[in-house]
């Protein structure tokens, strides 16, 4: 009995063996943690069953409001069979660079979406892989070695409750007493990047150049005095108490935004100010070396960078039996889902001139004539340093 | 002398005073919570979406238990403890003390970072590695509820009394200190426990799902859902630390009987 | 010694090793060199000594109110709650005392706020509380919030010391002829003392490190310490400083080692004037 049990154990155990030996000879030609484009990565059918093979994607700090990505992610795994994990939703860049050095190896992220100061200081986090839209990427938001390269902005907006007796349309109207205890921003400036850039917009408005703050903060320090400030937290909570009525957000949370008030019974409406557009630098996208679905990871950023315009996750049946480039070719590419969201994705440019662009969602286009400002990484760094010193005070505390 | 009795003026001015700090802020969000599909109406519509949302039990399951983990090896840790520095260790109580009152000091961000540095692999790839943190987290409470209630027990002359019977100190701590410090020992519980079902930093800077975790990412489409949720957390914690209340009165007053 | 080892190793291996780890990389700059630079900003007046400050302000006001109106609390529930619902007020305070971040401030902007319950109540009534230069998101209102976790704090770690007041005492005090503020002043009080300043300290310390609510109720306009150290270890905005937040962090244990230091000395005192 004893023997038979043995060699009952024996004979799995080399039949174990033996698949390995096989898959590890078939996968042997290709390691996805290291091949840095389609080609070398066998091509997209070969990709896709090696993505399918690992049968998850680790994403992080992806809100499914932010820029559209639950469409993203909802997408991805309707079409693909591929179980995504998100991490944190609400956390941050920083969280996430410090997941990727600290997280236990299964948890590390397979694909990152941060602000641009982190991609810079954490290049040798990253592994190089190249989209097969690579050359539709503008150079000044690429590393040249394929480690990071920018995928979206976005403009700041005024989002308002269509409920107030005068909808605002630029900065100058906000100080008009009729908005008195109304006005609200999404967090402390010096720590928040979309506070911060709507106090970039503000200084814009009122005359002041993107390499000082000033005016900016002098703006919200008058809008205090006169009451038409109220220092509460812009979220959809406090909105909903009816904490504030107007705030500044980015043009990629509008779509999500107005959805998920209108389930609560609010109704908002975004307007880009028509005294000053400032456009945020891109977010970046990088795939950590040490990736633990490093084919998912791949076959995640390539989604994210297709321009094909396809079926969404409401609209797509069953992807059973198809190849993995059909399957592809079926589906709307990221940077689409991304311009559905009200976002500006990186191919933007490329895309228009190719006509492969979605179209935008209304009410989120730039006023006519209007010049479009991008605050440098520099001027960002010396805004948060004067509003760390200037900002508490303009509650007068 | 006659005393006046100062019980209704007393009762009466602090239930006033709970009402106003406690009770209204509570309508105030519950009130949202029983809105209806498109903040219409009431319903408990919300509340539906909630129990029926993905991930509500296994969550809510996962937090249950570590909370139940925690509250007990707490004890544990911190019930001998406290006992033998009530008892012989009074120079070691600054000490402990301060030890005792850093994660409350320690910002819970740099604990949770130092905590991702400083841990073997194996820990790390366990969700019971929270435990451990909720147990350090809870601390604070744990020493002054415990100290507390060991400084009106006449601590001496009880050992004493039960070594000199010859009971052993384990009998001696579970049948004669813990009866007598029920009332710092269920403190100490019911804020471990608490803290525990509601901990999210930490939990979230660790990557686990817990109820605290999960309701995060489910309450992004619902704003009303994620304010029935608060509410529902609120109301549950109570409810089931008043279940536990008084069944372990009961099981207490058992014990002392059968003693 | 033997006995506590268990609690030794427990906290050195869960508390101090992180703590040492943070105060090593508190020393350390962004290109991992040896510099005490980190600490620079904290020392000379600017925004870090000033959020200093006002985090040691409502630290120490909100132990107070919590303090006193959560002894006053204990003893009304001690007094006369009794059994069943004694049980339920201690599961509340618990829970209550466990409250914070954006449900908490959701909470109180629900009563407080601009169109909070309360503030339409009190409008209808005639009088109007957003007048004024009141508002929720102020450092008034954050001391209110706080309220609503000190006090029931305070009720859960000083009930047990009222609880052990015997009955007793009061008797053979009156029976001695003394008059209840007689008892209170000569017997109750001393023997509270100890305990109480341990909860108050216990409040400040937990006043002094909060920091969700605080965060989910202004937007930076109440600059606190711990608001400020999750800006730069957690922010969406890169800091000059990648160390500076494990330094504010040193500072914060720093402030609770010296307000440590003067609970022990408060707490000796009261045991001296408790035995004379």
């Amino acid at each position: 009995m004893r023997k038979r049990l043995l060699t009952g154990v024996i004979a799995a155990t080399m039949a174990a063996a033996s698949m390995v030996a096989t898959t590890s000879a078939h996968a042997a030609t290709i390691d996805y943690s290291k091949c840095a484009n389609l080609t070398a990565c066998g091509g997209m059918d070969a990709l896709v069953k090696a993505a399918q093979k690992e049968g998850k994607l680790n994403v992080i700090t992806l809100p499914r409001d932010w820029a559209n990505y639950g469409e993203a992610m909802d997408l991805f795994t309707k079409a693909f069979g591929i179980k995504i994990t998100d991490d944190n939703p609400d956390g941050s860049s920083a969280y996430e660079i410090q997941t990727v050095k600290t997280a236990p190896a299964s948890k590390v992220p397979d694909a990152v979406d941060v602000g641009i100061t982190y991609a810079l200081d954490n290049t040798n986090l990253f592994t190089s892989y190249k989209v097969a839209n690579w050359n539709d990427i503008p150079a000044t938001y690429k590393d040249a070695a394929g480690r990071w390269y920018g995928d979206y902005a976005g403009v700041i907006a005024l989002s308002y409750d269509t409920s107030i007796a005068k909808a605002p349309k630029s900065f100058n109207d906000l100080k008009d007493p009729a908005f008195k205890n109304m006005v609200a921003i999404g967090g402390d400036p010096s720590g928040a990047q979309e506070a911060l850039m709507s106090v970039f917009a503000a200084n814009l408005a009122n005359g002041g150049a993107t390499s000082n703050v000033q005016k900016g903060i002098d703006y919200f320090s008058a809008m205090k005095t006169s009451g038409n400030f109220v220092t509460a937290l812009a979220n959809g909570q406090n909105f909903l108490a009816g904490a504030y009525k107007v705030s500044f957000s980015w043009s990629f949370n509008g779509p999500g935004a107005v959805a998920t008030a209108a389930k609560a019974g609010k109704t908002v409406k975004y307007v880009i100010p028509s005294d000053a557009v400032i456009k945020g630098t891109p977010y970046i996208m990088a795939i950590p070396f040490n990736a633990p679905h490093p084919a998912a990871a791949r076959l995640w950023t390539e989604f994210l960078y297709s321009e094909n315009k396809g079926k969404g996750s409401m609209d797509l049946g069953s992807t059973k039996g198809m190849t993995g480039s059909k399957i592809f070719a079926a589906i709307n590419g990221g940077q689409n889902i991304w311009i559905a969201g009200g976002a500006l994705p990186i191919e933007y440019d490329a895309m228009v001139a190719k006509k492969t662009n979605a179209t935008a969602p209304a009410g989120y286009e730039i006023p006519a004539g209007a010049k479009i400002v991008t605050p440098s990484v520099a001027d960002q760094d010396a805004a948060k340093l004067l509003l760390k010193a200037q900002w508490p005070a303009i509650a007068g505390n | 002398m006659k005393r006046i009795s100062l019980k209704w003026p007393l009762i009466a001015l602090s239930s006033t005073f709970a009402f106003i700090l406690f009770v209204v802020p509570l309508y105030g969000a519950a009130a949202y919570s029983f809105k209806g599909n498109g903040g219409k109406g009431h319903s408990f519509a919300n509340y539906q979406w909630l129990i029926h949302a993905d991930g509500f039990y296994p969550s809510l399951f996962t937090s249950l238990k570590l909370a139940v983990l925690a509250g007990v090896l707490n004890l544990l840790l911190m019930v001998p403890t406290m006992v033998y520095l009530n008892l012989k260790g009074q120079k070691f109580k600054p000490l402990v003390d301060f030890l005792c009152i850093l994660p409350l000091i320690i910002p819970v961000v740099s604990l949770a970072i130092g905590a991702q540095v400083a841990m073997p692999e194996f820990l790390q790839n366990t969700e019971y590695e929270l435990v451990f943190f909720f147990v350090i987290i809870a601390l604070p409470y744990t020493y002054r509820a415990l100290d507390t209630s060991l400084q009106t027990v006449a601590l001496k002359t009880l050992v004493e009394a039960s070594r000199s019977l010859g009971a052993s100190w384990t009998r001696t701590i579970i049948r004669v200190i813990v009866p007598a410090i029920r009332s710092g020992i269920t403190g100490a519980l019911f804020l471990t426990f608490a803290l525990s079902i509601g901990e999210y930093t930490i939990t979230s800077l660790l990557h686990w799902e817990t109820f605290p975790t999960w309701t995060v990412v489910a309450a992004q489409q619902n704003i009303l859902g994620a304010i029935a949720i608060s509410v529902f957390s609120f109301v549950g914690a109570i409810v089931l630390l008043t279940a536990i209340a008084l069944f372990s009165k009961k099981r207490v007053q058992q014990v002392e009987v059968e003693a | 010694m033997l006995p506590l080892l268990p609690f030794f190793i427990f906290t050195g291996f869960f508390l101090i090793w992180p703590v040492i780890a943070v105060t090593l990389r508190s020393l350390h700059g962004n290109k991992n060199e040896w510099t005490f630079a980190n600490y620079r900003p904290i020392l000379k007046a600017g925004p870090y000594f000033h959020a200093f400050v006002v985090s040691l302000k409502l630290s120490i006001m909100t132990a107070v109110i919590g303090s006193i109106l959560g002894a006053f609390f204990a003893y009304v529930i001690v007094k006369y709650a009794r059994g069943k619902f004694g049980a339920v007020i201690d599961s509340i305070s618990a829970v209550f005392a466990n409250s914070g971040g954006v449900p908490l401030a959701f909470m109180f902007i629900a009563a407080f706020g601009t169109e909070g319950v309360v503030t339409v109540v009190l409008k209808k009534l005639g009088w109007d509380i957003y007048a004024g230069h009141f508002t929720i998101f102020s450092f008034t209102g954050v001391v209110l919030v706080y309220s609503f976790f000190q006090i029931p704090l305070m009720v859960l770690v000083f009930k047990p010391a009222i609880a052990g007041l015997r009955s007793e005492w009061e008797e053979a005090s009156t029976n001695l002829g003394a008059s209840q503020l007689t008892y209170w002043r000569r017997v109750a009080i001393p023997i509270l003392t100890p305990s109480f300043i341990g909860a108050f300290f216990l409040l400040f310390a937990g006043g002094f490190s909060a920091y969700a609510t605080a965060r989910a109720l202004t937007v930076g306009t109440v600059p606190l310490v711990p608001i400020i150290i999750g800006t730069l270890v957690d922010g969406n905005v890169v800091s000059d400083q990648a160390n500076l937040g494990d330094a504010l962090a040193v500072g914060m244990i720093v402030v609770a080692t010296v307000a440590m230091a003067g609970y022990i000395w408060a707490q000796r005192q009261a045991a001296k004037w408790r035995s004379s």
